[in-house]
């Protein structure tokens, strides 16, 4: 290594023990901190469950109520007059009796309009963000907006557009609609932060407009991502759309309000299985069309797409 | 057709002068080649004459009008494509007549048949029409440079700038790239700036030789005056049995491309 005769292991530089030094002081300084960064953290945690009233021997004590209530949510019958087991018909009775399916449908409508309404809204605020497009200190102006909007919870929104005719699918939807103007918003500007200046001023050069430059150098490079997001907020706007249900905005979430009110605990299982259903269903369906818009290279056909989908499911149910 | 005025330009990048005081005239038709090392300021050069930089002092006139930003009859190869992997050779193609399209229309795909046309004719005239559907992104390098080109060609601009365009690209699409913008400018009647790395293409392709050193204009001149002492004040420490060792080769080459005749030249001196 070096071409010094002197053995270079036992006659260290003084360069080289002061560098030793200072990380050992700096190693004894990380370790001081973390100690007392942990016993911020234990004080804390401490205080946060006597201020929820967190308790052990409530959970003993009311452990039997729960064991009760457990035997109504999973009901159990005897199949071929000897095999105990979950009693599904009671379940299907309900759900055909009520036809939830139906309201799992409003909820979906509530989730998929939502995301539809809230979506150009998002992409205008989310291009107006941008710094490339807007000068520094207005295009916080937009992102402040959308910060505004995600610091409002979608439940709150709701709650806002209450004169607008009560807590119903329709204010529902709206209060969806804002929420994923804001998140969905959030992550366009993100994206639009990671492009590459390349092909803008490329698009610049040959003589495009103003539009056109972003519509061809900015929104061209992010096309993809944008289609995986807006599924990917389509997804987390169902869920949305189950909670606004059970404040009263009707679809799935609602009936499972009525039931939970009337201590019917069969009957909320059958519609928590639906809602379960629903999301599942939902999840599968947008995670595979954006991991197939991501790999997108080798476009697939819509036969082979139908063919394979079997295959496909149980790949991806397997991971 | 267009006549480019670089007068007294300079641009300074913080402490480093990246063009110091350069003038020169390039009248109509010429096919000019900028040489200069790394950090010469062929770049930023180029980047002043399309108006993407501005200049710290001095003015660039193209045809009369100063360049302040991006022209529509000026059109820009780059050297790292720039095009928009997402979208297949022939939209990117395509994007060259934006400026000839409405907002609308170009969104929704509706330009003129007569610019659809050019596209393809453009991805003909580079050799990727068979290739015109597929995603730019899985094309390989010099895929990805012809396709620059033909989105050049399409804008139907007077100048065209290229900004080393071959210098990611092996010897022979090199070769190709080069004539492909030589035959631009010669059918379109077009004047052609093209900074280059490689000598030897320079000394095959160039008319007309701009030569840049730590940002100052050292040689300015045309074929005949390009010798191996104008090569030597460019690039100071370059070996020159070594250049024209590869002028030597490329004039074997050309014997069975019955190709261009300039290196010869060169190899003899």
């Amino acid at each position: 290594m070096s071409t010094d005769t002197e053995q270079p292991s036992e006659t260290v530089s003084p360069a080289v023990e002061e560098k030793l030094k200072s990380i050992q002081r700096a190693r004894r300084r990380r370790w001081i901190f973390a100690g007392g960064a942990l016993g911020i953290l234990l004080f804390a945690f401490n205080y946060a469950l006597t201020m929820v009233g967190f308790s052990i021997h409530e959970l003993f004590y009311y452990a039997p109520f729960f064991a009760e209530a457990l035997d109504e949510y999973f009901p159990r019958t005897t199949y071929f007059g000897f095999l105990p087991f979950i009693d599904f018909m009671q379940y299907v009775d309900f759900i055909v009796e009520q036809n939830l399916f139906h309201e799992a449908g409003i909820t979906l409508a509530i989730g998929f309009g939502g995301t539809i309404l809230g979506f150009p809204l998002a992409l205008l605020f989310a291009v107006l963000g941008s710094g490339r497009v807007t000068p520094f200190p207005f295009n916080f102006l937009f992102r402040g907006m959308m910060s505004s909007i995600r610091a409002i919870p979608a439940l709150v929104w709701a709650l806002i557009y209450v004169p607008l005719g009560g807590v119903s699918p329709f204010t529902a939807t709206l209060a969806v609609a804002t929420d994923t103007v804001g998140n969905l918003g959030r992550l366009f500007t993100d994206e639009l932060e990671e492009i590459e200046d390349g092909p803008i001023e490329a698009i610049r050069t040959t003589g495009a407009g103003r539009i056109q430059v972003i519509v061809f150098g900015m929104l061209s490079q992010v096309y993809t991502p944008f289609i995986a997001w807006t599924l990917y907020i389509f997804e987390i706007n169902i869920r949305i759309a189950v909670t606004l249900g059970i404040i009263g905005g009707g679809g799935i979430g609602l009936i499972l309000n009525t039931q939970q009110r009337l201590f019917a605990y069969t009957e909320m299982m059958a519609t928590i299985l639906v809602i379960l259903l629903l999301i599942i269903t939902v999840e599968i369906i947008s995670q595979r069309t954006r991991s197939y818009i991501r790999e997108g290279d080798e476009a697939m056909g819509i036969v082979e797409l139908l063919k394979g989908f079997p295959k496909r499911m149980a790949e991806s149910l397997a991971k | 057709m267009s006549s480019i005025e670089v007068n007294n330009l300079s641009k300074r990048f913080g402490e480093t002068q990246a063009l110091d005081d350069v003038s020169f005239t390039i009248p109509d038709g010429e096919f000019v080649v900028v040489l200069g090392t790394s950090g010469s300021g062929k770049s930023t050069l180029l980047r002043c004459m399309n108006g993407l930089t501005q200049p710290t002092s001095g003015e660039i006139v193209i045809n009369g009008t100063e360049i302040t930003q991006p022209h529509p009859d000026t059109a820009m190869i780059f050297q790292q494509h720039n095009i928009i992997g997402q979208m297949s050779a022939y939209s990117n193609a395509l994007t060259g007549s934006l400026k000839r399209t409405g907002l609308l229309s170009s969104i929704l795909k509706r330009n003129d048949t007569e610019d659809k046309y050019r596209a393809l004719e453009a991805l003909e005239t580079v050799g990727l029409l068979d290739e015109a559907q597929q995603s730019a992104r899985r094309m390989s390098g010099g895929q990805q440079q012809r396709v620059g080109i033909a989105r050049a060609l399409v804008q139907e601009p007077e100048t065209l700038l290229a900004d080393e365009p071959v210098a990611s690209l092996d010897p022979g699409s090199a070769q190709q790239v080069m004539e492909y913008l030589l035959t631009a400018t010669e059918e379109h009647g077009l004047t052609t700036a093209i900074s280059l790395h490689q000598v030897n293409l320079a000394q095959e392709f160039g008319q007309r030789f701009i030569g840049l050193k730590h940002g100052e204009l050292v040689f300015d001149g045309y074929k005949d005056e390009f010798d191996l002492d104008v090569i030597e004040r460019i690039y100071e420490d370059v070996n020159i049995d070594q250049l024209t060792g590869l002028g030597a080769h490329r004039e074997d080459e050309s014997d069975s491309d019955s190709g261009a005749t300039g290196a010869t030249g060169v190899a003899d001196v």
